[in-house]
């Protein structure tokens, strides 16, 4: 072994013990979904019996994610949750690309006003707006349908401007000059050339945007009146007593609603770490 | 004459968009094909929003038995399970914006005072006060338990609960060490006689077993604990009134409890794995007690099953009051709603049903505000989980003798304020090494007195709820 190899032993090392640490709540949530309500408490991950380990392997049950498809509503809000996270973030993404786009490379009267009103917005608490967008969507009709939701995130004020400084160090505007000589259109430009390269930062936002929708908890109760309607956020918590947990169902829900944004995470995670540490090293 | 813009290389999907990208974009796709062809059902008729999930199932019946009845669309009762934060934002929301919301809505109690913060003609909620008077329902329910429910007079919801306070204790702990708990009259008995319990049961020099479940921090304790002591937090015009020797002497002792020499209380939170954690173990002796509580424990605490009894509360003083109140929920119909005849009709329809009392004290051991019920059979079956005891009934002796509650919009503000007084005494004490009540008290005064010229001021600043100026 050479030397610089055994001098990365302890890094590794190291970075195994913070691994296995960081994953102890994730093992926990996983033996917890796994377990009755009378075993929850005796252990702390698999319950303990005469078993190979000393551990009760017959009491595991798949009883809590079998119920959790027959007695409640699961699938039906993992289609809404899919729905409106995707169809959210999809649009919002490139909506916020296009704006930034438009406050960065364009110039027209007012630019700078509009991008200190984008600015502005990044500041307004967002329970303020709840009673006047509640009301929008009353009169506009929109409350009690998914338009209702995803209408008002496509376009947030922190998308844009996030887009706006992306593109500004980005796109050189010789590129765009010379597209234009050779005829290209305004949207040729930003499909072909813009949006490739600030791709990192798409994979992003995409990212961002669809577990805000994901996670959305508060939202989708306020808009939307059906509880066919809700989203998987709702209906997790509706397994929640008042005042008492079944964990294991808890447990075996939470697993249910994170796998897919974890295989997405994974999907994107160069582009969300490339997109947010872009601009971070001088070159 | 430009030439025509041509890309050198051919760009394939991914050059555009990354994988992860182009996945979410077909997942939209699919999954709103799967939305379209599946579109949530329309439900005609009135909405009904409750907080509780275990109403659900409660009401199931009794709402059953009502669409049966009432077959027209329009009368058909739609309930919907909403997060209480969510109902209570919806429910501001519409408030100001003047939007409509469901046709009955559940409120718990700090909720619904909310409602209350403007001029009694504009409460989202209708005045139901002629209604009861007219029907003679006054008399039928638990006097106190309306009162969180009226402002300025008028009645705007019914009594879903009572909610009376026991103290539920580690019966099999208690009777191992040969305790009658009888002799406790007093929170001072209650300390005289169960202080053996407190015990180093690992040797490491520092107790594992405390007496009661209490913390400066649980302010939900705190509160109960005020009023089983006879605390008003206004006065019957809705000025503040906090700074009061009563609350002093209280807050006083309770930082006793809480730090100090004789300190018995341990942080033990309910509805939580590690609060419920300490209760299995023993950590904590007793716990203060509502109806609800008592079927909390009982839903999801299986492993207590047999080991608990309930008591009566100890007194603040000999020959005071033994119990007090926790929680509370009403029925309110909302001004927005058309019909409000049909609604109102609903409202007796579920409150008044047997079936109902005795569904939420099978699942919740809440017991109903309605007094004919009170003779119900079920509420008089001994429970396995108490040992044997005859939980409904026990808590019925209680249900008069419940403190009444002022319904301030102010509520909460006020109860933060006290937590914060609670928390400096306790600070006050530490520094100062001093662990009497008697000699706390001066200081607990002087930031009562803070905080009263505080709520006062920040009350001062709602130019819709004004309480009239002091005599």
């Amino acid at each position: 072994m050479t030397p610089r190899r055994a001098a990365l032993i302890p890094v590794y090392v190291a970075l195994i013990f913070f691994a296995v640490i960081t994953l102890i709540p994730f093992i926990w949530m996983i033996t917890s979904a796994l377990k009755t309500p009378e075993d929850y408490f005796t252990s702390f991950f698999l319950p303990r019996g005469e078993g190979w380990g000393g551990i009760a392997w017959e009491r595991l049950t798949a009883d809590n994610f079998r119920r959790l498809f027959r007695e409640f509503p699961i699938g039906r809000a993992m289609v809404n949750s899919c729905m409106l996270a995707s169809v959210t973030s999809t649009l919002a993404t490139f909506i916020c690309a296009m704006g930034g786009y438009g406050l960065a490379k364009f110039s027209f009267r007012g630019r700078t006003w509009l991008t200190s009103l984008v600015l502005g917005a990044l500041i307004i608490p967002g329970p303020l707006l709840i009673a006047p967008s509640y009301q929008l969507l009353w009169q506009l009709g929109l409350l009690n349908s998914y338009a209702g939701l995803i209408l008002p995130a496509i376009a947030p004020a922190f998308g844009v401007f996030l887009f706006r400084q992306a593109m500004l160090n980005a796109v050189p505007p010789e590129l765009l000059e010379a597209a234009r000589i050779d005829g290209a259109g305004e949207f040729r430009i930003f499909f072909t050339i813009v949006i490739p390269l600030v791709r990192p930062m798409i994979g992003a936002f995409l990212l961002i945007t669809f577990l805000g929708a994901w996670n959305n908890f508060i939202g989708p109760q306020i808009a939307l009146q059906s509880p066919e309607a809700f989203p998987l956020s709702v209906a997790i918590n509706n397994l929640r007593g008042l005042h008492g947990t079944e964990y294991g169902l808890i447990m075996s829900g939470t697993l249910v609603s994170i796998a897919p944004v974890m295989c997405l995470f994974l999907l994107l995670q160069r582009d969300f770490i490339s997109g947010l540490t872009s601009g971070a090293v001088k070159g | 004459m430009p030439r025509p813009f041509r890309l050198r290389r051919r760009p394939t999907p991914t050059s555009f968009l990354p994988t992860g990208a182009w996945i979410v974009v077909l997942v939209g796709v699919v999954s709103s094909a799967v939305f379209l062809s599946w579109p949530p059902t329309e439900r005609p008729g009135r909405e009904f929003w409750i907080f509780s999930n275990q109403r659900l199932t409660d009401y199931e019946s009794a709402i059953a038995d009502w669409n049966r009845d009432h077959p027209d669309a329009r009368d058909q009762i739609n309930i919907t399970l909403l997060h209480l934060s969510a109902l209570e934002r919806r429910m501001m929301a519409a408030a100001t914006a003047d939007a409509p919301i469901a046709d009955l809505v559940e409120g718990e109690r700090d909720l619904v005072a909310r409602v209350f913060a403007g001029p009694i003609e504009e409460v989202g909620f209708v005045d139901l006060t002629d209604r009861i008077a007219a029907e003679n329902l006054l008399d039928q329910f638990n006097a106190p338990s309306l009162s969180p429910w009226i402002s300025r007079g008028r009645i705007f919801g019914l009594p879903h609960d009572v909610h009376p306070c026991l103290l539920g204790y580690r019966s099999d702990i208690v009777e191992a060490a040969g305790i009658d708990v009888s002799q406790i009259e007093t929170w001072d008995d209650f300390y005289r006689v169960l202080g053996p319990l407190i015990a180093d049961l690992d040797g490491d020099g520092r107790p594992d077993r405390y007496l009661l479940n209490y913390w400066e921090n649980q302010r939900d304790q705190t509160q109960a604990l005020l009023l089983q002591a006879g605390s008003q937090f206004f006065d019957d015009a809705g000025h503040v009134t906090v700074d009061h020797a009563l609350n002093a002497r209280v807050l006083a002792r309770l930082v006793t409890w809480v730090t100090g020499p004789n300190r018995f209380c341990v942080d033990a939170p309910e509805f939580t794995a590690g609060g419920d954690q300490m209760r299995l173990e023993g950590t904590v002796i007793a716990s203060i007690m509502p109806d609800w509580l008592a079927g909390t424990w009982k839903n999801y605490i299986p492993g207590l099953a047999g080991k608990v009894k309930l008591m009566r509360l100890p007194a603040w003083e000999p020959g005071g009051r033994r119990t007090s109140v926790w929680g509370g929920t009403c029925l309110s119909i909302t001004t927005t709603a058309p019909d409000p005849e049909k609604s109102w009709a609903f409202a007796k329809h579920l409150y008044f049903s047997p079936q109902v009392a005795e569904g939420l004290f099978r699942s919740t051991a809440t017991i109903s505000p309605v007094k004919a019920m009170w003779s119900r059979p079920f509420y008089h079956e001994p429970d396995p989980f108490f040992s044997g005891q005859k939980v409904g009934a026990r808590y019925i002796r209680e249900a008069p003798f419940v403190p009444e509650r002022a319904s301030s919009p102010f509520n909460t503000m006020v109860m933060d304020r006290l937590m914060v007084v609670l928390i400096d005494l306790k600070a006050h004490a530490l520094e100062h090494q001093r662990f009497d009540p008697i000699a706390l008290e001066p200081e607990a005064r002087r930031l009562l007195a803070a905080a009263q010229a505080d709520l006062e001021a920040r009350v001062g600043r709602n130019v819709l709820y004004r309480p009239p100026p002091s005599p």
